[in-house]
C-alpha cells in the first residue's frame, strides 16, 4: 500500500499542529462556535448527541495491521473500546472528548493516518472496490488512481468551502460496482480505449440524501493524464454555480439536474479548455511512482482448491457456508479473498471492538501480508489468503465473531449509527437491525432467501444508503415518535436504481413482521434463478405492498 | 478604519470599498464590478460579488486597476476562492487581489494560494494573531497561484 514520504508526513504533522491551535483557540473563546464548526468538520469532528464523533480517514479502505492496532488502541484509551466502520470505508469514534482530539490526531499521524476532510463541505475520502488489485477481471488496479485523487483533493485551496460535501468513488471492473459509484457526486469507471490507453468514464451528479439520484455520464473517456484537470474543471463549475441558499439543494446533483447534462457538460468543457494540458496534467513518471506502491506481494506458486479444503467443504456444512458466502475468488491460484464480517447478531452493523480490531490485525499479519481493507458494506477484508490456510483462518475468525456466514445476505445490512448516537437522526437504526437479525436468525432460511441488500438509515441524510437497498428502511419522526418508511427496488451496482417508497411508515415493533411478509412473498413468487431484486423487477411493487400492509389474520 | 494584512504585513487601508453603485467615487475607491464596467473612470479598483463570476472581465483592459477585490458574503461561501484564482490565472491580473467581507483568519492559507495578497476583514480581527495563521502549511500537493506545479512535478 501507499507509504508516506517526508512530504506526506510533514503535511499531516502540520495539520495536527494547525488543528491543535484551532482547538485551543476555540476552548479559549478566541474562535466562535460558528467559526470553529467548518474547521472541525474539515477534520472529521462532529458534535454528536452525547459526545463528539471523530471520523478517521481510511483512504480507499486500505489499512495496515499497524494502523488497525493504532485504531484499536485509540478506541480503548479515548473511546469506549470500539469503533464503527462506515459505508465510505472510514472509521468513526463515538466517544472521544473534544480536548483529546489533537492528541488522537498526533497518534494517527505517527502511523500515516489523519482525519482530513472526512466531513465538511469539501472533497471527502475517495472510495473504491474492496477487492481492488486481487480480482482477475479488473481492468487495472484502481488504487494508484485513488491515491492520486487523495493527494490532489487534500487541502485543495480552491475547494475547501464548496456548496456541499463532495464524494468521489472509483470502480475498475465491468462485472461489478462494489463502490456504488453511480450514487456519488463523481463516479469514475476505469476503462481502456480502443488504443489500449487507460482513462475514465466520468459519471456526475449521483447522490443520496433528500433527493436521491443516479448519476449521468458526462464523459465517456477522459485519458488518465487529464484526470486532475478534468476534476478541477467539474468542481470549479460546481463551486461557482452550485446552490448555496438551501443546503438540501446544494449538492452537485441538483445543479446537474437543473442545467441538464448537456449544458453542464458545456460549462465543464469550456473550463477544461483552459486547464487541459497545463501543469496538473499527470506525467507518466507519477503513475509509475504510484503504481510501485501497489505491486503484488510475494505470492507462492500454489494450486487451487487443496485437498484439505475440498474435504472440509464436503464434510463441514458450517465451513462450506462460510466459504461460499464470505470468501471470493482471487486472481492468483491457491489464494482466496476473505471477508471478516462485522454483522454478528447483537453487535451494531459495522461496529468492531478494540479487541476485535487487534484480532483482525493479528489475522492480517498471519494470513494476509499484514494488510486489510474496509468495505462499503462495513466489513473487513483479508485480500490475500492462502487457500490451504482457510480452515485455520475460519476457526480463528469464528472465535472473534468475524465468521457470521452471511455476506451479501439479508442480515449483512448496511446501517448508520442512527439515533443512538447521531444528533441528526430522526430515529434509531441499530434496534431495527437487531430486530431483523432476530427475525431472520435461521441460517438455512437466510440461505434460501439468497442475496438481498438491506440498507437502514436513521434519517434523510441517508448515511445507511437506504435508497439503494433492494429493501431500504428510513427512520422518520412522526410527532415525536419513531416510525420507519420502507422502500424497495433500489440497487447500487452497475444496475443502480433508486428504491420506491412502499407506503405509509410502520411502527418500530412492526418492522420484523413486515419484513417477514415481504420476504415470504418473494419466496412464494420467485423463479428458481431469481434473486430478490430480479423478482421485484419482474412483478413490481404492488404485490409487495399488499403483502406488507396485509393485516395479520 | 481597521488596518489590513497585505503581502504579509499589517498596513493602513488606502482604499475604500463603495458598497452601492452611484455613490461618489474617488481615485481611492473600489467600486462594484458593474459600475466599473459601465464607467471605467479613474478609480482604484473594482470588487466582485459572490455569484457574479469573472466572465464580464474577460477581454477587458484591467491594466489601469490597482486592485481587484472579491467579496465573501459569509466565510462558508467559497465562490471567492475560484474567483481569486481566475483573476490571477485567467485574467492575468498582476495588481493587488483583495479579500473583503466575512472570511476568517483560518482561511488565509487557502486564500493566499488562490492568489489573494491582501485581506480586509469586515469583522474585527486581531491582525497580529491572524498573521500567524497566514501560512499553516509549508508544502502543498496541488499547484496554485504561487506555484502552478503540483507535487508530482516537485517531489525529489
Amino acid at each position: 500500500m501507499y507509504q508516506y514520504d517526508a512530504i506526506d508526513q510533514q503535511l499531516v504533522e502540520e495539520r495536527v499542529a494547525q488543528f491543535r491551535d484551532q482547538t485551543r483557540r476555540y476552548l479559549n473563546n478566541e474562535l466562535s462556535e460558528q467559526e470553529f464548526l467548518p474547521l472541525r468538520l474539515q477534520n472529521g469532528l462532529y458534535v454528536q448527541r452525547y459526545a463528539p464523533m471523530l471520523r478517521v480517514a481510511i483512504p480507499y479502505g486500505m489499512l495496515s495491521s499497524t494502523q488497525l492496532r493504532t485504531l484499536a488502541d485509540i478506541g480503548r484509551r479515548y473511546d469506549k473500546g470500539y469503533g464503527h466502520f462506515s459505508t465510505r470505508q472510514n472509521l468513526q469514534f463515538n466517544w472521544p472528548t473534544l480536548e483529546s482530539v489533537p492528541d488522537i490526531l498526533a497518534e494517527l499521524a505517527e502511523v500515516q493516518m489523519h482525519a482530513v476532510q472526512t466531513s465538511g463541505n469539501c472533497i471527502r475520502n475517495t472510495t473504491t472496490d474492496q477487492y481492488a488489485g486481487v480480482i482477475s477481471d479488473e481492468i487495472v488496479d484502481p488504487r494508484p488512481y485513488c491515491e492520486l485523487i487523495r493527494q490532489w483533493s487534500t487541502f485543495h485551496p480552491e475547494f475547501a468551502f464548496l456548496p456541499r460535501k463532495f464524494k468521489i468513488a472509483v470502480n475498475a471492473t465491468e462485472s461489478a460496482d462494489r463502490a456504488a459509484t453511480q450514487v456519488h457526486d463523481i463516479g469514475l469507471h476505469i476503462k481502456k480505449n480502443d488504443a489500449g490507453e487507460i482513462g475514465f468514464k466520468v459519471i456526475v451528479g449521483g447522490g443520496l440524501g433528500r433527493t436521491p439520484m443516479v448519476g449521468v455520464t458526462i464523459s465517456e473517456f477522459v485519458a488518465r493524464e487529464d484526470l486532475l484537470t478534468y476534476l478541477d474543471a467539474i468542481i470549479r463549475v460546481y463551486n461557482q454555480n452550485g446552490r448555496r441558499d438551501n443546503k438540501y439543494k446544494a449538492r452537485i446533483k441538483i445543479l446537474v439536474k437543473a442545467l441538464g447534462i448537456e449544458a453542464f457538460r458545456k460549462l465543464v468543457d469550456a473550463e477544461w479548455e483552459h486547464l487541459r494540458g497545463k501543469e496538473s496534467t499527470v506525467p507518466m513518471s507519477e503513475f509509475d511512482r504510484l503504481q510501485n506502491f501497489f505491486t503484488e506481494p510475494a505470492y507462492k506458486t500454489l494450486d487451487d482448491q487443496p485437498t484439505s479444503v475440498a474435504e472440509k467443504l464436503s464434510n463441514s456444512p458450517g465451513f462450506a457456508r462460510w466459504y461460499e458466502r464470505n470468501t471470493f475468488a482471487h486472481k492468483k491460484a491457491g489464494y482466496r479473498i476473505v471477508t471478516l464480517t462485522l454483522k454478528k447478531n447483537g453487535q451494531a452493523p459495522g461496529d468492531a471492538t478494540s479487541d476485535q480490531m487487534d484480532k483482525a490485525a493479528d489475522l492480517a499479519d498471519k494470513y494476509s501480508f499484514g494488510e486489510l481493507r474496509v468495505s462499503h458494506e462495513q466489513n473487513l477484508v483479508l485480500a490475500d489468503v492462502q487457500q490451504d490456510q482457510l480452515i485455520e483462518l475460519w476457526e480463528a475468525a469464528k472465535e472473534s465473531g468475524f465468521a457470521t456466514p452471511t455476506l451479501g445476505l439479508l442480515t449483512d445490512m448496511i446501517c448508520c449509527p442512527g439515533g443512538d448516537f447521531c444528533a441528526l437522526a430522526n430515529a434509531k437504526s441499530i434496534p431495527i437491525a437487531k430486530q431483523i437479525q432476530d427475525t431472520f436468525e435461521d441460517l438455512d432460511y437466510l440461505y434460501d432467501i439468497g442475496e438481498v441488500d438491506l440498507n437502514i438509515s436513521g434519517c434523510m441524510n441517508a448515511c445507511g444508503h437506504h435508497h439503494v437497498g433492494n429493501i431500504g428502511i428510513l427512520g422518520v419522526d412522526k410527532k415525536g415518535e419513531e416510525f420507519y418508511q420502507i422502500s424497495m427496488g433500489g440497487a447500487s451496482g452497475h444496475d443502480a436504481s433508486i428504491g420506491k417508497i412502499l407506503g405509509p411508515s410502520f411502527a418500530q415493533d412492526e418492522i420484523g413482521s413486515v419484513m417477514k411478509r415481504i420476504i415470504d412473498l418473494y419466496v412464494d413468487q420467485r423463479t428458481e434463478e431469481e434473486r430478490f431484486i430480479d423478482t421485484f423487477r419482474r412483478i413490481g411493487i404492488k404485490p409487495f405492498k399488499e403483502a406488507a400492509y396485509a393485516k395479520a389474520n | 478604519m481597521q488596518k489590513l494584512i497585505k503581502d504579509g504585513a499589517i498596513v493602513e487601508n488606502q482604499y475604500s470599498v463603495i458598497k452601492e453603485a452611484d455613490l461618489a467615487v474617488s481615485e481611492n475607491s473600489i467600486v462594484p464590478m458593474q459600475q466599473w464596467l459601465d464607467n471605467s473612470d479613474s478609480v482604484a479598483g473594482l470588487w466582485i460579488e459572490a455569484g457574479e463570476g469573472i466572465e464580464a472581465l474577460e477581454n477587458k483592459d484591467l491594466s489601469q486597476l490597482q486592485v481587484i477585490a472579491v467579496n465573501f458574503p459569509a466565510f462558508a461561501d467559497g465562490r471567492g476562492f475560484s474567483y481569486g484564482r481566475l483573476v490571477r490565472e485567467r485574467l492575468g491580473f498582476k495588481g493587488e487581489v483583495r479579500a473583503i467581507g466575512n472570511f476568517i483568519p483560518d482561511q488565509l492559507g487557502y486564500l493566499l494560494r488562490c492568489g489573494f495578497n491582501s485581506f480586509d476583514f469586515e469583522q474585527e480581527v486581531n491582525l497580529e494573531k491572524a498573521l500567524e495563521l497566514h501560512k499553516p502549511f509549508s508544502i502543498a500537493y496541488q499547484g496554485d497561484v504561487a506555484d502552478p506545479r503540483p507535487i508530482f512535478l516537485r517531489r525529489g
